[in-house]
Formats: structure tokens, C-alpha cells, sequence
């Protein structure tokens, strides 16, 4: 579905912006964190950052002209061939199917704006179009959490003091920097972690790649399963925090990393949960050996809802991972070297307490039964 | 591109080597006939970077079908397998 990048707000006093600079035109591919362009008022500059990997579908604002905050500048796709919606009108009131409608209330207004959507597009439940309406509409069609929830990065401006030469970070290294940055700025993460009892696991997933005849050790495939039907079941584990609402996602699109090299992605298989167990597997170890391969497309780069990632093959007794923007949990699994197998997870501390986390892991950890 | 069965399973275990040393492991004297997964030198990531590689290096894609023991498990069916997709064995 294509993703909508907004004018942001550069103060509280201008609604309106000058659009100064567009780096990027239709077509172009572009990395999650990539500066787009740049906008001004009297007061400040602001670069606008891509809040995923893509490509430019549409451009909806030309340089030297001023841009209402909120609108949408510019739209992204996972395929150069993706369709663009209707541009965002200004919203007025419009004809109903029965009559006159009254304009949108304020909130819907904003939130209309935030997803690029049109007062039309949405079926008023009473006499105005309320947040409400715009919110079910939203959840209705499977949306993802506003892009507008893009972190702008952190990161030092000034060099320091000592000699030394910069380096461009290419494009993987600036979406790390995106995810940190988000995680710092919009996130409270907590951590927890548990033991579980790795050889029951390693023997389950023996017998399973034994019957399957496979090359590969399904041990983590099989519990990135076992996740995604966890959080299936728990909907507040497969959510984020938007404005003071959860956001709860209608699918569960895992997000899996994959070393590559000296690649570190976060490859996503998305509607996990509808695959079953042999078929996830089969997917994920497909989606796996493209990502080793460096051959993964921008769609399978974003979009996660929830998180695994191992680090086993390192044999660390614990990490603590980054939460992948707009996500809420993510599941860090390793088994040290003496053995032990520790399942931790980081978690956004609006959207989830310790206790659920730590049921939640404890079922990880525990083998499901044939 | 020297399709040798010794000069492949000579290039494929230096890439293990590789791998294996990355995760601290020492491959050096991993035997032909050796299934290389129970060896546990290279966990199923390290496989998969072997795989990618392997497809790269020699041109060829294997169908996921094919990812098995039998055809992938031990350098000298790495070798086979490679011969006999390229029309040599």
C-alpha cells in the first residue's frame, strides 16, 4: 500500500512551509531515513526524512511554493508500478449519499490529513465525520501506523575535535540510524528475559527438519512461528502508540533478522500468521536465503509489526535489541556457550507491561505440543 | 571457471573456512565427506551465506525443492550436485 509523506510542522506558528528543496523525483528509490527535501520558514530549516524504503510514486509540491503542514508531499510505494491515491484535497464539506453534510471535526480533519485521505473517502457514522469514523476506516483497509511517526535522526552535527575523516553511511547503516533514532525518540523501551529449555526446543526442531528432510535447522524459523502465533493471539503485542491510542495491527508481519555479511536486515515476511507453520517456515528460509543474497525488495524491508532476532550463531549469553519503528515488541533469542537458552525481548513500555511480556516469552520458551 | 570436482570442493571449503571463522570456529580440516550442518561449524545462517555464495560463484539457482542433505550436505555432494546441474556428470 502506498505510504504518504507529510509537510512536517516546523513551528507551532506556521501552517503553512516553503517547500525549498526535493531531492528525489518519481521513480527514484529511496531507503528508509533518506533525506527527501527540505523545507523552511522564516525561523528554521527541516530536511524530510523517508520514513521506509520505496520508491517515489508521486510528488505534490514544487519547490519555491508554499506547502500546507499536514498535506501530503509525496507518496511511497513498495513498486515503482504501485497505484497513488487520490491526492489530499483540501477537505471541505461534501455531499453525503442523502444530503449535506456538515465539515469534519478537527480531529478527523488532522487525521484525514495524516493518512492522506479525503472527507469523501469515509462514511460518517452521525451528522459530521468524527476521528472515530476516520479511524475505522483506517482499520478497515488494513493501514499501516501513520508514517508521520518518522524520527528525525540522532545524530551529532558537529565533527569532533580530534582529526579524523568522514565516512558516508550507506543506505542499510541509515536505516539502523532511522530504527535507533526511533526507538530513542519515540519509544520507552523496557527489557526482560527468561531461560527456557533450548534442548527440548533443538530436539523438536530436529524431529521436524528429520520429516521434513531439511538442510537448514528449523529451530528458528519454527519459533518465529511459535511468535506469530503468540502475538496473533495477544493483539497489544503486535501494536504501536499513536498519539493515545494503541494502534493494533491487523496482520501480523514479522520482522526476522538476517545477517548478511556485514548486512545486518530486518527481513519481513508479512501476513505471517495466515501461512501456517509449514508454509511460514518455507517462506522464511526462502525470504532468508534472498536476504543473503542481498536480493530482498523494498516491501520486505518494512513494515514490521513485531520483532525476532537471533543471535545464537554468536554465542552471546544476552543482547538487547532495537525495537523496529512503530512496533511494540521485539523478541532477542540466543543461546550462550555453555548451552543456555535465554529469550529476552525489548518492548515499548506504552504499549505493554513486564507482565505480559514475560507471559508472553515463558509460552516462547515453552515447546507447543504436536 | 574451473568445474573440477576437487578445484569446486577445494573453493567451496575455503568459503566455509571464511564463514567459520567469523563465528570463531575452525574449518580448516572439515572432510569431504563430513554433513556439513551436524558439524556445527556454520549455524543455518552461515549455510545460507554459503548457498547465496555457491549460486553467485558458479551461476545457478537451486530450487528450494533441492536444498537438502542429500544434494548439499557434504562437499563432495556440493560438487556433485554443481556437475551435475552443469550438464558434467
Amino acid at each position: 500500500m502506498a505510504v504518504p509523506v507529510h509537510v512536517p510542522r516546523v513551528n507551532n506558528n506556521d501552517d503553512e512551509v516553503k517547500l525549498v528543496e526535493l531531492k528525489v523525483a518519481v521513480g527514484d528509490a529511496v531507503r528508509a531515513g533518506q533525506v527527501l527535501g527540505c523545507v523552511e520558514t522564516d525561523k528554521a530549516m527541516v530536511d524530510i526524512e523517508s520514513p521506509s524504503d520505496g520508491f517515489v510514486l508521486a510528488v505534490q509540491g514544487e519547490i519555491d511554493t508554499q506547502v500546507v503542514v499536514g498535506t501530503v508531499l509525496l507518496w511511497l510505494g513498495a513498486g515503482v508500478d504501485e497505484a497513488v491515491p487520490q491526492p489530499a484535497a483540501p477537505v471541505s464539506a461534501g455531499a453525503a449519499d442523502d444530503g449535506v453534510r456538515q465539515a469534519p471535526t478537527a480531529k478527523a480533519l488532522a487525521l484525514l490529513r495524516q493518512h492522506g485521505l479525503r472527507a469523501d473517502d469515509v462514511r460518517a457514522s452521525g451528522e459530521r465525520l468524527s476521528a472515530d469514523d476516520v479511524r475505522q476506516h483506517v482499520a478497515a483497509r488494513g493501514a499501516r501506523a501513520p508514517a508521520g511517526a518518522a524520527a528525525k535522526v540522532v545524530a551529532q552535527a558537529t565533527p569532533p575535535s580530534e582529526a579524523g575523516l568522514p565516512v558516508a553511511l550507506n543506505g542499510n547503516e541509515r536505516g539502523m540510524l532511522h530504527t535507533v533514532s526511533w526507538q530513542r525518540q519515540a519509544a520507552v523501551p523496557g527489557y526482560i528475559e527468561l531461560s527456557y529449555d533450548h534442548a527440548a526446543w533443538e530436539a523438536h526442531a530436529a524431529a521436524y527438519g528429520q520429516q521434513h528432510q531439511l538442510l537448514l535447522n528449523p529451530l528458528l524459523p519454527l519459533m518465529a512461528w511459535r511468535l506469530v502465533e503468540l502475538v496473533a493471539q495477544q493483539r497489544r503485542a503486535n501494536a504501536t502508540l499513536v498519539g493515545e491510542q494503541r494502534f493494533e495491527y491487523t496482520a501480523v508481519n514479522l520482522g526476522f533478522s538476517v545477517q548478511a555479511g556485514d548486512t545486518l536486515y530486518l527481513a519481513v515476511l508479512r501476513q505471517a500468521a495466515q501461512r501456517g507453520r509449514t508454509g511460514f517456515v518455507q517462506d522464511l528460509v526462502d525470504l532468508q536465503r534472498r536476504a543473503a543474497a542481498h536480493e530482498l525488495q523494498p516491501g520486505e524491508l518494512q513494515g514490521a509489526t513485531v520483532g525476532f532476532s537471533s543471535m545464537s550463531r554468536w554465542k552471546v549469553s544476552r543482547h538487547v535489541p532495537i525495537l523496529a519503528p512503530n512496533t511494540a515488541l521485539m523478541v532477542a533469542h540466543t543461546v550462550g556457550a555453555d548451552s543456555t537458552g535465554v529469550l529476552g525481548a525489548t518492548y515499548d513500555h506504552r504499549v505493554l507491561h513486564g507482565g505480559d511480556v514475560a507471559t508472553l516469552l515463558r509460552k516462547l520458551g515453552t515447546v507447543p505440543k504436536a | 571457471m574451473n568445474l573440477d570436482a576437487h578445484a569446486i570442493e577445494a573453493a567451496i571449503k575455503a568459503q566455509i573456512i571464511a564463514i567459520a571463522d567469523t563465528l570463531g570456529c575452525d574449518a580448516s580440516d572439515l572432510p569431504s565427506d563430513e554433513v556439513i550442518p551436524a558439524t556445527g561449524l556454520i549455524d543455518s545462517a552461515g549455510l545460507l551465506e554459503l548457498i547465496a555464495w555457491f549460486e553467485k560463484t558458479y551461476d545457478f539457482r537451486v530450487p528450494a525443492s533441492e536444498l537438502t542433505i542429500d544434494n548439499l550436505g557434504t562437499l563432495s555432494a556440493m560438487a556433485v550436485y554443481l556437475r551435475r546441474r552443469k550438464g558434467l556428470a
